[in-house]
């Protein structure tokens, strides 16, 4: 009896140690959901504040949808002559790729916590000259009609993206 | 005629929805093939989950685990990178997919490619390479829009290869007349006004007003009327493309723009530049 208890215990302590690890691994390699991006206090202003919590964040995609309208005001439209009209590409290195630019938009329509991957032509991690990511940066923070999305009657905040397209560094195309 | 058009779009949206969601896995029990068995029974029995969410990649490792060759798992994983921008991640799980099974995952590759970064070399080599490899027909595009060789010609013209645009398209039109896709006369008919022959271009706009009636089609054949100085014709389709773009009649995709695609912006700042 005593023999069999042990057995139990033994094997629900392996089972538990077994879950906690798996549950530890799995975390460590993904987020809440895919693209998540916490506060980091380093390179995040403490000015920009979701209205609700992190967790209710929804995906956004192109700037136009069937339902629910446009999340830029002006459209796709604007966002490009912006960039036409401010980004310099006499100043940067003459790099190619793509690069992204994530960001959140919160129910206000202000956007917030910016992070930037690079690729080269061959899809593989690049890290492009800051002559042409602050540029990109500076110009995206810059974009302020981004409209509030609203869901079920609640206003939520949302994730948006842009990647360019690099030749040589000149902008050819804004996506997506 | 617009319904059977709209109908077909329908249905190749809901077709691709669910071959790319899940296989028949009883194929691969007659096969004999038991590591892809287990692996689709396994993700045919799990829950449903966003396909951003840490569950829903939970699922899909454990399924990898199962059966490494199982190809159409890294496809479902690669696809909440694709729609989140990160083309790095996604480039290396659909690139194990395609490795795995060329076939089925060539088509998908081309056009997202094509879609999502506007890599206009890299999506005309996997479409090409598909046809090269397979003895039946190439298909449509993810979404359902496109036959892949049209997809394929609108990145000939985005590399500045407009004849061979014009070629590749006419011919994918003239070969398939009983399921054109959404946007196919517009394109032959952008291609044709950019090469300065208007007669055709128009053509192509008036066949494509009987398909799908989209500002797009007015806007451009207006700046075809006006090129051949049809004042009274332009100032119509003008007026057209401005009617449709407000009643929200234009090219849309919930995940990008599309090329060619026009904003009410264009319509106005024609508008105001022929009262000038």
């Amino acid at each position: 009896m005593i023999r069999n208890l042990q057995i139990i215990c033994f094997s629900l302590l392996i089972q538990i140690f077994n879950s906690c690890n798996t549950t530890k691994n799995v975390s460590k390699e993904y987020p809440r959901m895919i693209g998540d991006i916490a506060f980091d206090e380093k390179i995040d202003s403490t000015e920009f504040k979701l209205c609700n919590n992190d967790s209710l964040v929804v995906q956004y995609y192109a700037f136009t949808k069937i339902v629910g309208g446009k999340t830029y005001l002006d459209e796709k439209y604007e966002v490009e002559k912006i960039f036409e009209k401010n980004y310099n590409h006499k100043i940067v290195k003459k790099e190619s790729g793509n690069i992204r630019i994530r960001f959140l938009v919160n129910c206000k329509g202000v956007s917030g916590r910016y992070r930037i991957i690079g690729m080269d032509k061959n899809y593989k991690e690049k890290h492009f000259d800051t002559s042409i990511t602050n540029q990109l940066l500076s110009i995206t923070q810059r974009l302020v009609k981004w409209k509030p999305f609203i869901k079920n009657n609640i206003q939520r905040d949302y994730y948006q993206y842009l990647i360019f397209k690099i030749e040589k560094g000149e902008l050819i195309e804004i996506l997506p | 005629m617009k319904l059977k058009y709209y109908f077909i779009a329908i249905f190749f949206t809901l077709n691709f929805c669910l071959v790319f969601s899940q296989d028949n896995c009883n194929v691969f029990l007659m096969k004999g093939d038991s590591c892809r068995y287990k692996a689709c029974k396994f993700l045919e029995e799990s829950p449903d989950y966003f396909q951003l969410t840490q569950k829903y990649m939970e699922i899909k490792d454990k399924a990898i685990e199962m059966c490494p060759e199982y190809a159409l798992v890294y496809k479902q994983k690669s696809t909440a990178f694709l729609k989140t921008g990160d083309f790095i991640n996604w480039k290396t799980l659909i690139d194990k997919a395609v490795k795995l099974n060329p076939k089925e995952n060539l088509n998908y590759r081309g056009w997202c490619r094509f879609q999502f970064f506007r890599d206009y070399k890299g999506a005309i080599q996997d479409i090409e390479e598909l046809d090269r490899i397979v003895d039946y027909d190439i298909g449509y595009c993810q979404n359902g829009d496109y036959h892949l060789n049209i997809a394929k010609g609108l990145c000939y013209k985005m590399l500045g290869k407009k004849v061979k645009a014009i070629q590749i398209i006419k011919n994918q039109i003239e070969k398939d007349t009983t399921c054109q896709g959404l946007y196919d006369h517009l394109h032959l008919g952008v291609l044709f006004l950019e090469t300065n022959d208007y007669e055709k271009a128009i053509n192509e706009f008036k066949k494509q007003s009987k398909i799908n009636e989209i500002a797009e089609t007015y806007y451009y054949q207006a700046l075809a009327f006006k090129k051949i100085k049809n004042q009274e014709k332009y100032s119509r389709d003008i007026k057209k493309a401005q009617e449709l773009y407000l009643s929200k009649k234009y090219m849309i995709d919930i995940y990008t723009h599309h090329i060619d695609k026009i904003y009410l912006q264009d319509i106005q700042n024609e508008i105001e530049k022929n009262q000038d």
